[in-house]
């Protein structure tokens, strides 16, 4: 292998690595305080759709990536005051989400001309860093930088403090003075928002079209990754570059001549997936959860 | 008013209701949103679900398949569990019973042991689900979703390369005309695959209700600790509910192969099972994971589907809006006690006013 | 004593539905500083609800609180901490993965993105040595022991420099030993001018700290005086209505058939508590062994290891002379042992399941209940019927009402049927009295009686030590992990098993 195939499959990987990654620490904060999203896909899924709409409307890639990320905050906004509030089945919230999301996007694919299928121009596009051996989306760089961000928001401020004490004991935090929901809400507004931007990516950057199947079952490895990092967000960089690896690598090899041949491409498109289930099986063991995730609080 | 017994049964039923309706709401609302007619819209919907025989058949044919994913998920529901795995259970359900028609048995062997093939396929797909959960403590919703797509990729690969019909490539061989299930009403799709959805039905109703075995899944289901004090065996549980679901799940699959004409066949990109597992999730959802329940919901999508079709026509809206308000459906139904909260709204306003 | 610190008046609390009378009728309470003010009463009589409301936890349905005579309302503990007011829980409220300064820092008032972690361990440090508290704020909660978390939130909530502290049953978790360096601190606490509540049932500590002495029966107010004008006969009176009970005559033991026979048992889950060799006793049929001790010493552990719930670490559990030690709950249900767990609602019971569920709860799987898998309806139905009405369970119907909504006492009830209908050979039985009336708390004992002259061995682990000196044929002692000594039941020196309780040799032996 040549060394232009080694940076080729870097910087696919980095590229991979980012929607992931974005959503897993978004979900990280999120799991911290003790919601569990699943709906994590369907947001990606709008976010894209979001992101794709507002670059085009305003003409700017910037604005299509905010635009995301407040369409993902906005759904999050929604799950969160389900899950909280109203003390609502996160579980079943996240499913009606991502099948909300589905239809949506689909539905306004058909009505934005071709079903299923929607490009963005080229021009509003996220511009590209070109270095000398291949091109890297500056949301690489963003996408490190906010890992560390949150990892020392969480570690290292007391509101990372407040955060987690009330995903392991919200009975504790409630009577120590916090507000437990509306820090749960926080949360699941800016996992919605971290997941809004990563699908934004999708569109606007990396893919540059919309489909129905854009996200294909990230958000749900997003989720196998958090599990993963331990709620670490350091260790879910880590995580989302080696699921991108091998994303990167399934694209290198569905391309390449001769390997073509010899490994059918369903396989390699497996591959991702299997390897996904395989590390979060190895490492399941060893991690330890919030004490109170999943479950809705509520006093007396 | 009503005895507290009734009450108590009542309440899921009113809770979907409700949930239905704000559904059907808001698909209104963003019906108005794109310039369509909601009035108009949901006639068509309606009269293309229900308003004739044809309908009604069709309809029904859309039900069976849902109404076996939505068991295999209330079932692993009822234990506690979630299985969203019945998309990639029912995929290999369906090639399995493909690979029946492969042997070239004779009839009515044909048939029967293409269903059972699809159920064993379904029960192969979700037992390392269970054991994942019950060796390393893997949650089900995220091995659940890998398989899924696993699945995905496979059956693709199995027919583009493996069971592909030699005269046309995209699709696999057919079911042998022996192994297929029969219309009930010609020029409908309505097959007797509906009558195996309602023996499954029946079959779960008895399980879940009738049963020590079923009792342990329900027990377990509600309080895990309480259960392992009692004697019951957690493990036992998990294994119990991925099997029968996965088996379900491929039946689900078989069904769809085996009773869908012209073809009888897999076609590649898989169009008449994909989201056959998700939507049943949302019938088990409306139907409140009851076996009864499920009909019922089942009947409802299936409906929105036949009338979804008949609403592109006229007055266009797309046929996606059906899962937009499936979607919405089920964020109510996630909401407890949505009756209360509304009933509760609308007494405040009446003080202040 | 000076100013009145805190007070209530007319203050009512009802759970409309949950419970049949208001938690709290009409009451009139006052802390002063410089005092000890002891709320005393039963489980129920509503000492934790007042002191949960007078700390902002709970709401008020009636009354007036006021602080140094102003009117407030207080909406949340923070407000409560914010005038002063702090309470400690019965329970531990803690974060058991943060160390102890993380802990104080949930409660802090800080800026978000700031971080004191370092300021805050060092005025922990400050606070253990004025205040004598053994408590080391860099551990972390999860590897420190019951008594040392118990110090924790007492930690925790002297940060806030309050000048009314409330505590709940603050001993439940120590020893006699360690509660005595409690009551020294509160004692300095209240030399500095401080309000003290302190929540008891126990008649020692209730003289070992007071300044006054107030009594709680049902939500209604028994009296309030001076502690050195009343008498702990008088006080036990006021408090529990009846006088305690003497040892209950019985025929002696007649078998020396084993029921439950333990050797250098080390169950799991005791972490520091755990001794260095396990535990040794031996129960016999038709004998009724007393496990008496101070809550948290190993006694759910030790249940847990002779139910099946959990597998020991180590040793043997031998039962009607079968090892069946590691083996699943079902083997030892199977073989005959019966279980009564202190968690009636949580693990007795299926809550959702309907009455006649929960009756057959462990039957359900035997003929005539089922057969080959298929269950009997009116098999289970008629044996329901049966299990309510001998043991009179108030419930309204047998297949249409789930068990969430009755009422702890019925609950119990059902509990006692189901477990002792077959005549079981082997019964354990923990805190099987808690929360129910007396009149209750009699029939289980003379259930428990005719058992055991019925041939059932019962191990019976109470904190109620009358319960136990009045049921007991011998009476055994945990504490820490271990059995510290095992007396003969009729005659046992109330004094020896205190001092076994906490841990202390008494200089009698």
């Amino acid at each position: 292998m040549e060394l232009a195939h080694f940076w080729g499959i870097l910087f696919i990987s980095l590229h991979a690595m980012v929607p992931i990654t974005l959503a897993a620490i978004g979900e990280t904060i999120e799991e911290s305080a003790g919601l569990f999203n699943i709906g994590l896909e369907g947001i990606l899924l709008l976010g894209a759709l979001a992101g794709a709409l507002g670059a085009q409307a305003s003409g700017s890639a910037i604005i299509g990536l905010m635009t995301g990320i407040t369409i993902g905050a906005a759904v999050g906004l929604i799950f969160g005051v389900i899950s909280t509030t109203l003390r609502g089945s996160q579980l079943i919230s996240g499913v009606g989400i991502n099948l909300f999301a589905l239809g949506f996007v689909a539905l306004m694919l058909t009505v934005m001309g071709a079903p299923g299928f929607h490009s963005v121009a080229r021009d509003v596009q996220v511009p590209l860093i070109h270095l000398g051996v291949g091109s890297l989306s500056p949301l690489v760089i963003v996408t490190v930088i906010l890992a560390v961000a949150v990892w020392w928001l969480l570690r290292r401020t007391q509101l990372g403090i407040w955060i987690r004490a009330v995903g392991e004991n919200p009975a504790a935090a409630d009577v120590a003075g916090l507000r437990v929901n509306a820090l749960r809400l926080g949360a699941a507004i800016a996992a919605g928002a971290f997941a809004g931007l990563a699908g934004a990516y999708l569109s606007v950057d990396w893919f540059g079209a919309v489909t129905k199947e854009i996200t294909a079952g990230r958000g749900f490895i997003a989720l196998a990754i958090v599990v993963f990092s331990g709620l670490n967000p350091l260790l879910a960089l880590l995580g989302g570059f080696i699921f991108g690896f091998f994303d990167g690598l399934a694209t290198w090899v569905a391309t390449y001549p001769g390997v073509k041949d010899i490994i059918p491409w369903q396989f390699v498109a497996m591959a991702p997936y299997i390897v996904t289930l395989a590390v979060v099986a190895g490492v399941i063991g060893r991690v330890k959860f919030p004490k109170a995730l999943g479950v809705p609080y509520m006093r007396e | 008013m009503l005895p507290s017994s009734w009450r108590r049964r009542f309440n899921p039923i009113a809770e979907s209701l409700l949930a239905g309706l704000i559904g059907l709401i808001i698909g209104g609302f963003i019906m108005l949103a794109f310039g369509y007619n909601p009035i108009s819209a949901y006639r068509s919907l309606f009269f293309g679900s229900f308003g004739s025989t044809y309908s009604w058949a069709e309809s029904l044919a859309n039900a069976t398949p849902l109404i076996l994913t939505a068991l295999t998920f209330a079932i692993a529901m009822r234990g506690g569990l979630f299985n969203i795995g019945a998309e990639g259970q029912l995929y290999v359900g369906a090639l399995a019973a493909v690979a029946v028609s492969l042997m070239h048995l004779p009839s009515p062997f044909n048939l029967v042991v293409s269903l059972l093939a699809a159920m064993v396929a379904g029960m192969i797909w979700s037992l390392p689900v269970a054991l994942l959960k019950l060796g390393r403590g893997v949650h089900e919703v995220i091995s659940t979703i890998m398989f899924n797509w696993i699945a995905h990729f496979f059956a693709f690969y199995l027919i583009a390369n493996v069971l592909t019909d030699p005269k046309r490539g995209e699709r696999t061989i057919s079911i042998v005309e022996s192994a297929r299930l029969t219309r009930i009403l010609p020029m409908a799709t309505l097959n007797s695959g509906i009558l195996i959805s309602l023996i499954t039905v029946a079959v779960i109703l008895f399980f879940l209700w009738r049963t020590s075995a079923g009792f342990e899944v329900r027990a377990a289901g509600y309080n895990q600790e309480a259960s392992h004090y009692a004697g019951i065996s957690l493990r036992k549980q998990v294994l119990r509910v991925f099997l029968i679901g996965g088996a379900i799940a491929g039946l689900a699959g078989a069904v769809q192969v085996m009773g869908r004409p012209p073809y009888y066949a897999v076609m590649s990109g898989l169009p008449q099972l994909v989201n056959l597992g998700f939507d049943g999730i949302g019938v088990a959802m409306i139907g409140r994971n009851h076996p009864i329940g499920i009909v019922f919901a089942a009947i409802f999508f299936g409906g929105l589907m036949t009338g979804g079709r008949i609403m592109q026509f006229d007055p266009g809206v797309p046929f996606e809006l059906v899962r937009v308000i499936e979607g919405v459906i089920i964020i109510a139904l996630a909401v407890p006690e949505l009756r209360r909260l509304i009933s509760r709204f609308r007494r405040k306003r009446k003080h202040e006013n | 004593m000076g100013e009145i610190l805190l007070e209530a008046r007319g203050l009512s609390k009802g759970f409309p539905g949950v419970w049949e009378h208001l938690i709290l009728d009409h009451l009139d309470f006052d802390v002063r500083a410089g005092e000890v003010h002891t709320l005393l009463g039963e489980n129920g009589a509503g000492k934790t609800v007042i002191a949960n409301i007078l700390s902002g936890y709970y709401d008020k349905t009636e009354g007036e609180v006021l602080i140094r005579g102003n009117p407030v309302n207080l909406t949340s503990p923070r407000d409560g901490l914010a005038h002063g007011i702090a309470m400690v829980h019965q329970e531990l409220m803690l974060v058991p993965a943060f160390t102890v300064a993380q802990n104080v820092m949930v409660g802090l008032k800080a800026p978000a993105l700031s971080f004191g972690l370092a300021q805050v361990e060092r005025r922990l440090d400050e606070l253990v040595v004025r205040y004598g508290l053994q408590v080391d704020p860099r551990a972390r909660v999860e590897d420190l022991s019951a008594g040392e978390q118990q110090r924790v939130e007492i930690l925790k909530v002297l940060f806030h420099e309050p000048q009314v502290l409330l505590l709940d049953e603050p001993t439940s978790l120590l020893t006699p030993g360690e509660a005595d360096q409690l009551f020294v601190v509160l004692r300095a606490m209240a030399d500095e001018g401080k309000g003290i509540v302190f929540i008891s049932h126990k008649m020692r500590e209730v003289f070992a700290v007071s300044d006054r002495v107030t009594v709680l029966k049902l939500g209604k107010m028994q009296g309030t005086c001076h502690i050195s004008e009343t008498t702990e006969d008088e006080l036990t009176r006021r408090t529990f209505g009846e006088t305690v009970p003497d040892y209950m005559e019985r025929p002696a033991v007649s078998s020396d058939a084993p029921a439950i026979e333990v050797r250098e048992l080390v169950p799991k889950g005791l972490g520091s508590k755990a001794p260095a060799t396990g535990m040794s006793f031996r129960l016999r049929r038709g004998e009724i062994l007393g496990l008496a001790g101070v809550a948290g010493n190993g006694q759910t552990e030790l249940i847990e290891a002779i139910t099946g719930l959990v597998p020991p670490s180590g040793g043997e559990v031998w039962i009607l002379g079968e090892d069946l030690t590691g083996k699943t709950p079902r083997a030892f249900i199977e073989k005959g042992v019966a279980h009564i767990p202190e968690r009636r609602r949580e693990i007795g019971i299926v809550e959702q399941m309907f009455v006649a569920e929960n009756v057959a709860l462990k039957d359900y799987r035997k003929t005539p209940f089922s057969k080959k898998t298929v269950m009997n309806q009116s098999e289970i139905t008629t044996h329901a019927q049966k299990i309510v009405e001998r043991f009179n369970a108030l419930v309204p119907d047998l297949w249409q009402t789930e068990c969430r909504i009755l009422s702890g006492g019925n609950i119990q009830r059902l509990i006692l049927g189901r477990e002792t209908w077959r005549k079981p050979p082997v019964i354990i039985a923990s805190h099987p009295t808690e929360g129910l009336d007396a009149k209750a708390i009699r029939h289980t004992w003379e259930l428990f009686l005719e058992l055991r002259e019925q041939g059932s061995g019962i191990l019976l682990v109470s904190e109620d030590l009358d319960e136990i000196m009045s049921l007991s044929d011998r009476i055994g002692v945990i504490f820490e992990g271990a059995i510290v000594g095992i007396v003969e039941g009729r005659g046992a020196d109330r004094e020896l098993l205190g001092h076994w309780m906490a841990g202390t040799t008494s200089e009698a032996a």
